[in-house]
């Protein structure tokens, strides 16, 4: 049923919901805000970069140059009345929330009644709306190591000496669109998916559509091999007697490597194009060592990965790209 | 610090302002989180303070009114002439009491003086004997023992000189030892309690004086006096606002132990109203009383049931453990009342009180204090639920019955090898080896004999055991097999079709059948029926006789006649004004003169039927009945009687035929059936045997081949219990979340996603579930059949469901007695399985079918069958097992009722398993409170001079028992009202007699029995008559003689006595008493 606007509002005004509703603001407005003064300060180094004189005068970064102004300032009035401030603000608004909304508490848990929808709390939720896409030894382990490892691993990788400790577009473009694409793309907009979208069942429900939980989906999904036919009727010929049991998922395991490598291949071109487009960004790739360049490329391709295959699913209702009996992708 | 600068940015912007606003924003939210803290969230608070000032001021009204009134008592003459004798006993007694004064004070002064003495020496000599006895006996410590002896010795001889106080104040000195100071000192503490003593007696009149003061104060103004109202007054305006919590853990449970907490509820906080402290039992407060009538914010009123309060103490339940809710909650009412998603127990709404007592009194049928769900499970029973939803604790001796059939072919497979094995075991042995060899197989042979007698042994005992649960086994439909007999068939397709159109109060329910549906069930009915042997052919009998009998006999205890407003009678068994309709006259004749009288008898071993042929293989006649009741082909228990509630009336052939006959003059005029040629269509048969086992027939009723099937059902036992997410609300789901009901009215409670809304609607409507299903195939609907009942009805059954749970509370909340109560427990299922209060009233205050009926109205109420609230106090347990059994205490003359033969109505057999006899009357017994076992009660045989003056007694015109009483003579017993002297002997019981002859009011008010025959004067009963002379001189108890007089009386005796008994009552020979009770206005319900 469409048009149920008392469900949408239910899902908005969960207590549980409240932190995710928030984000659905903050997270633009933080962007915008980040844009805003990554772009004023690269004007700043343009200005800088252009007169050599003022660049070596020049004690603020957001301000123009003013000769009688003081080169530096004390942290105590002028940072801490900031702080105190966004203390008190803070303060304010944890209070407001506290004393107009109790604690999402349920009944208690009972063994053998599983809540529908089962839902992971909200900053898991992405995790849990990768496994609609993925085998769960992917999405629940390899993956979330992945993303810690790759994580811990930025520092190591850096091989940019500039941009440290001030906004600036210029001279972190790649890692402002490795952190939009990773973090705010992928990660928050699975954590809204599985907010907002995710109903009874797991079931994809549109916003204002009813959560019935007596839904039925007409949902059928395939393998990319199911696509391609592929039975290994063909293999069966060619494989001693013993291992033609075995000869459909011997065919399936061998077709996955197919698609897995283009996808490698054509993924990394990508990023190799992207890492060498500007003059800077190659003067960086030289920078780095190999064990940095692989490490980096690895995890961008497998970053990637995720989108992908989401879009495969979504659209083209493909589950699995390559199957084998240990492990899916 | 550097010099400001003006235009820099960072140093001239000014915070203050801003952070000024934010903290006064802060300020704000801290005050609000005080608020929240001492007043948003302790809604409480208030609720106490107002209550203190609304009750303070209702108990300052009442104070004063009290006093006003207990002024008008206490300036009456009667109370001024008690109050008078209050003074003139004090004046008698103050001389004395003055003397005993003065000697006491003596006495004390007596004593004051040698205390000092007495503790001084007393512990002085106590530490000397101490060192002499730890010396040891041995002649080295000899000397040293002697020496210590002669210390204490002189110790005990030491005077002291005490000043001794005399009469007239005079004072001498007195030197005492220790004996003497030892033996003074107990004499004065005696004197002191001789004195008090004598006080005491002396001022007894005083005493009597006050008290009938005081009780005529209190007869006259029942309630609390204006002093213990002024004491809850000052209670009152005490409160110190706080909360109140009841916290019960069982013991080593700490609070937060998950299941183990016993109990936090701290409901009172709001309800102050329901602490006795506050209002006591004696009174009560409504809304009204404290002037809040219009308030709907207002949870102050006592509870309406404060007697519940002595069985469940408030101090141990709370309140939450029978109505439901949070009782930890507190921050608003729709939290503590549990009225929210998350909470699985919440507040029962007031038609569903009651399902509070079902969680821990799922045991008992019958609940005092909870008409509601003992309706539920009366009806739950009489309305077939049973039929399909087992639930613990109801008739399960179905159950048990197959376990035990189970059982014995087990056990009859293991004897059947056996068998087989002995013979080859002794062959084995005659052909061995060795010596050794063959006498060990000869021993396995004889073990082998010895359990096959073990098993022949158990057999029979487990045989015994279903003779007794076949008697116990009852449905609640009648026998299909015996359709052919019964029913016309034209009846039965419009019977399924149209059930509440027949009979609008029908116990079954309407099933959701399609056309053709009907017609298989109806054809596969018909065709398993028995078809013979045929019945007798009856002449036909009076109707008018018929009629009689039915309104009389009690036939309306459970059957209900005349549709609509005119309908009377019970609700457990069908109404009858259109039987002439559907049956056959000859097996109705059959049916009523024994309704147990089955056509053939069935055997569980052979799942069949057993024919006569069966009988004359064995060269048996085709008799079975309780006695007659093992199998001719396998020797087990078989199926004798009907399974059916309906007693056996003990009627005369011609009797029967009169009340068939009328019951076949009921009938509708309009009625009209569709010719049935399709009924013996074999076709059908297939069909319909899938169907009648698809709907559960067979959970009501005996069908052929289908004896054994189960219950279709679900079991119902802790469906309370169940998670929420287990009941299909189907296409209802968002609907009942949002409060919008199947008909699509807005539920005035809100959300119905709960039990309850699930219950009620399912209750009212089965089928409402269903709506908008896809189900083209009618066998996947949902099966349950509508059931017949009213709005009341379904409250209570949906309160039944509700408290069935599997509680959250300890099991010492549980009520499991294990003393008599258990007997009492048992004894009510059995009780309401037959229907027994639809004529008796047995739990005080409960009103029988009959007590209902206009031919029991007024006057006509000592017509009513006897009320037995002390039954096990009355009669002899012995006694009673025998007129159980056979109420008619006759083999012979069975047409009568065995002690109420002036009665129309009659106590009918009803096949009572010696099993329910037992427990009836250990139930009757408990119920009465009398010890178990019974050890009847030993009376001294009269002598002859006792029995003159217990003849005169019995004789006398101011006691003409036997001008009620019943003694034989048909001619006097046609206006008898109360039952035969001769049974007396062994039927009743000694000490239940003399109370009923001396107070028969105070047992059964409203008897007919008269009062005041009896008067007490000080330790004994004396006859309030005229007697003659020489009987006056009796100094003995006069009730007790003429007890021990009726239970040795003899027919010879009560013939001889007739003679002098005058045939009415002389006014002059009465005393007022007896006049008072005996005048005809008061002669309702003699001997109840």
């Amino acid at each position: 049923m469409w048009g149920d606007w008392h469900q949408l509002w239910v899902i908005i005004s969960t207590p549980d919901n409240i932190p995710i509703v928030a984000m659905l603001g903050l997270v633009p407005f933080f962007t915008w805000f980040a844009f805003h003064n990554m772009l004023a300060n690269d004007r700043l180094i343009a200005q800088l970069e252009a007169d050599p004189q003022l660049a070596r005068t020049h004690h603020r970064t957001t301000y123009p140059y003013n000769s009688r102004w003081e080169r530096e300032l004390h942290t105590n009035p002028f940072l801490m009345r900031k702080e105190l401030l966004a203390a008190i603000i803070i303060t304010i608004i944890l209070m407001v929330w506290a004393l107009t909304l109790n604690a999402p508490l349920e009944e208690p848990a009972n063994a053998s009644v599983t809540m529908n929808p089962a839902k992971a709390p909200w900053y898991f939720l992405g995790l849990q709306e990768m496994l609609e896409y993925f085998d769960p030894w992917i999405a629940g382990v390899v993956v979330p190591t992945l993303i810690i490892v790759g994580l811990m691993a930025i520092p190591f990788i850096d091989a940019n000496p500039l941009g440290n400790g001030y906004y600036t577009y210029k001279q972190r473009r790649h890692a402002v669109w490795t952190f939009l694409i990773g973090f705010e793309a992928l990660w928050l907009v699975l954590v809204c998916i599985g907010t907002f979208i995710r109903g009874p069942g797991f079931m994809w429900f549109w916003p204002t559509q009813t959560w019935d939980p007596d839904r039925v989906e007409f949902n059928v999904n395939r393998n990319l091999d199911q696509v391609f036919h592929i039975d290994g009727s063909w293999l069966a010929h060619i494989l001693p007697a013993s291992w033609q049991g075995s000869a459909a998922i011997i065919a399936r395991g061998l077709f996955g490597i197919i698609p897995m490598v283009v996808y490698g291949v054509v993924a990394a071109l990508f990023i190799h194009w992207i890492c060498t487009r500007t003059e800077y960004s190659r003067k960086i790739y030289r920078k780095m060592s190999l064990l940095q360049t692989v490490t980096m490329y690895i995890l961008l391709i497998t970053m990637l990965f995720v989108p992908v295959t989401i879009f495969l699913r979504l659209v083209f209702r493909i589950k699995y790209i390559w199957e084998t009996p240990w492990f899916s992708i | 610090m550097p010099q400001l600068q003006p235009d820099d940015p960072i140093k001239s912007r000014s915070y203050a302002n801003v952070i000024l606003i934010a903290f006064f924003v802060l300020l704000l939210c801290v005050s609000w989180s005080f608020y929240q803290e001492f007043i948003g969230l302790r809604p409480w608070r208030s609720y106490q303070t107002r209550f203190a000032d609304s009750y303070s001021s209702y108990l300052k009204k009442q104070i004063s009114a009290r006093e006003a009134a207990e002024k008008t008592v206490t300036s009456s003459p009667d109370y001024q002439k008690l109050s008078a004798a209050v003074q003139q006993a004090e004046a008698t007694a103050q001389p004395q009491d003055a003397a005993i004064e003065k000697q006491m004070a003596l006495v004390d002064d007596q004593r004051a003086a040698i205390l000092s003495a007495f503790q001084t020496d007393r512990s002085l000599v106590g530490s000397l004997i101490y060192d002499y006895e730890v010396i040891p006996n041995t002649p080295a410590n000899r000397s040293e023992k002697e020496s210590h002896l002669r210390a204490l010795k002189k110790a005990e001889a030491q005077t002291y000189s005490i000043d001794w106080p005399e009469v007239g104040g005079k004072v001498v000195t007195r030197n005492m030892n220790y004996d003497q100071l030892n033996n003074e000192f107990n004499d004065l503490l005696n004197a002191k309690a001789q004195l008090t003593a004598k006080e005491g007696v002396i001022d007894t009149p005083v005493k009597g004086a006050t008290d009938a003061m005081n009780t005529y104060l209190s007869d006259k103004l029942p309630g609390l006096t204006a002093s213990q109202l002024r004491g809850l007054l000052r209670t009152i305006q005490g409160l110190t606002v706080s909360l109140i919590q009841i916290n019960v853990n069982p013991p080593g449970k700490m609070i937060n132990d998950i299941g183990g907490v016993g109990l936090t509820d701290r409901c009172q906080s709001c309800h102050v109203g329901m602490d006795p402290k506050y209002v006591p039992a004696a009174m009560t407060i409504t809304k009204a009383d404290l002037g809040l009538q219009n308030s709907k914010d207002a949870p102050f009123t006592s509870h309406p049931d404060q007697q519940l309060f002595t069985w469940h103490p408030l101090e141990k339940f709370g309140c939450s453990p029978c109505h439901g809710g949070n009782g930890r909650a507190l921050d608003t009412v729709e939290l503590a009342h549990g009225r929210y998603e998350h909470w699985l127990w919440p507040l029962y709404y007031p038609e569903n009180y009651e399902a509070g007592c079902q969680t821990c009194h799922s045991a008992d049928a019958w609940t005092r204090h909870a008409p509601v769900l003992n309706e539920a499970k009366m009806l739950y029973r009489d309305r077939g639920c049973i039929g399909c939803h087992n639930y613990t604790g109801f008739d399960d001796q179905g159950q048990k019955l197959e376990d035990t059939v189970r059982e014995i072919a087990t056990l009859e497979k293991e004897r059947a090898t056996d068998n087989q094995q002995i013979p080859l075991l002794n062959k084995q042995g005659d052909q061995a080896a060795s010596n050794a060899e063959a006498q060990r197989l000869y021993a396995e042979a004889t073990d082998l004999t010895v359990t096959v007698s073990k098993i022949d042994g158990q057999v029979q005992q487990l045989d015994q055991l279903s003779h007794s649960l076949q008697q116990e086994v009852k449905r609640v439909g009648p026998d299909l097999k015996e359709v052919r007999l019964k029913l016309h068939p034209e009846w039965i397709p419009y019977w399924l079709s149209h059930t509440w159109n027949f009979d609008p109060t029908a116990q079954m329910p309407q099933f959701r059948l399609e056309p053709d549906e009907v017609k298989a069930i109806s054809a596969f009915i018909w065709q398993q029926g028995l078809k013979g042997p045929a019945l007798d052919k009856q002449a036909p009998g009076d109707p008018a006789k018929g009629k009689d009998l039915f309104d009389s006999l009690g036939c309306l205890a459970c059957h209900s006649i005349g549709e609509g407003s005119q309908k009377i009678g019970g609700d457990v068994a069908d109404n009858l004004s259109r039987e002439g309709e559907k049956a056959n006259y000859d097996y109705i004749v059959r049916w009523i003169h024994n309704p147990r009288v089955r056509t053939a008898p069935y055997d569980p071993y052979l799942h069949r039927d057993l024919t006569p042929e069966d009988y004359a293989k064995k060269g048996l006649p085709f008799v079975f009945d309780l006695e007659h009741s093992r199998s001719p082909v396998d020797g087990h228990e078989l199926v004798v009687q009907q399974q059916t509630i309906m007693p056996d009336f003990r009627l005369s052939w011609q009797e029967s035929r009169d009340i068939a006959s009328f019951l076949m003059t009921q009938k509708s005029a309009s009625a009209h059936y569709d010719p049935v040629p399709w009924i013996n269509d074999p076709k059908l048969f297939a069909q319909g045997r899938t169907l009648v086992e698809h709907y559960g027939c067979t959970g009501c009723h005996e069908i052929t081949g289908l004896e054994d099937a189960s219950r279709i059902g679900t079991d119902l036992t802790t469906e309370g219990s169940k998670p929420i997410g287990r009941f299909d609300f189907a296409l209802l789901y968002t609907k009942a979340q949002e409060g919008i009901l199947p008909d699509g009215q807005k539920d005035p409670r809100g959300s119905w996603y709960n039990l309850k809304g699930f219950f009620d609607q399912k209750l009212a409507n089965p089928a409402v579930f269903d709506e908008g299903k896809y189900k083209p195939n009618p066998m996947d609907r949902l099966r349950m059949p509508k059931p017949n009942i009213d709005q009341q009805q379904l409250n209570a059954l949906s309160s039944f469901l509700q408290g069935s749970q599997s509680s959250t509370l300890p099991p010492s909340y549980q009520y499991d007695p294990t003393d008599e109560r258990k007997y009492i427990q048992e004894g009510w299922w059995i009780v309401t399985k037959y229907n027994c209060i639809g004529c008796h009233q047995i739990d005080i205050g409960q009103k029988t079918v009959l007590m209902g009926l206009p031919q029991y109205q007024g006057d006509n109420a000592i017509n009513l069958p006897p009320v037995l609230t002390s039954e096990g106090a009355r009669v002899n347990p012995e006694w009673l097992k025998q007129f159980l059994a056979n109420p008619a205490l006759s083999t012979t003359d069975t047409d009568r009722d065995g002690v109420r033969q002036y009665l129309k109505v009659r106590m009918p057999t009803f096949f009572l398993s010696n099993d329910e006899i037992r427990k009836l009357v250990l139930f009757f017994g408990a119920l009465s409170s009398q010890q178990q076992p019974f050890i009847p009660e030993k009376l001294a045989p009269l002598t002859p001079q006792e029995r003159e003056v217990a003849r005169d007694i019995f004789t006398s015109p101011a006691a003409p028992c036997l001008k009620c009483h019943m003694t034989g003579n048909p001619a006097h017993d046609k206006n008898a009202t109360a039952p035969s002297f001769l049974l007396a002997g062994q039927r009743l019981r000694a000490p239940w007699t003399e109370r009923w002859i001396t107070e028969p009011a105070t047992i059964i008010p409203g008897t007919a029995m008269p009062s005041g025959l009896f008067v007490r004067q000080g330790d004994r009963w004396v006859f309030n008559g005229p007697l003659p002379a020489a009987a006056k001189n009796y100094t003995g108890d006069e009730a007790n003689l003429l007890v021990r007089y009726l239970f040795e009386l003899t027919p010879q005796e009560q013939a001889a006595l007739s003679g002098r008994t005058p045939s009415a009552p002389k006014p002059g020979g009465h005393s007022s008493a007896m006049l008072k009770n005996s005048s005809a206005s008061s002669r309702r319900g003699l001997s109840r």
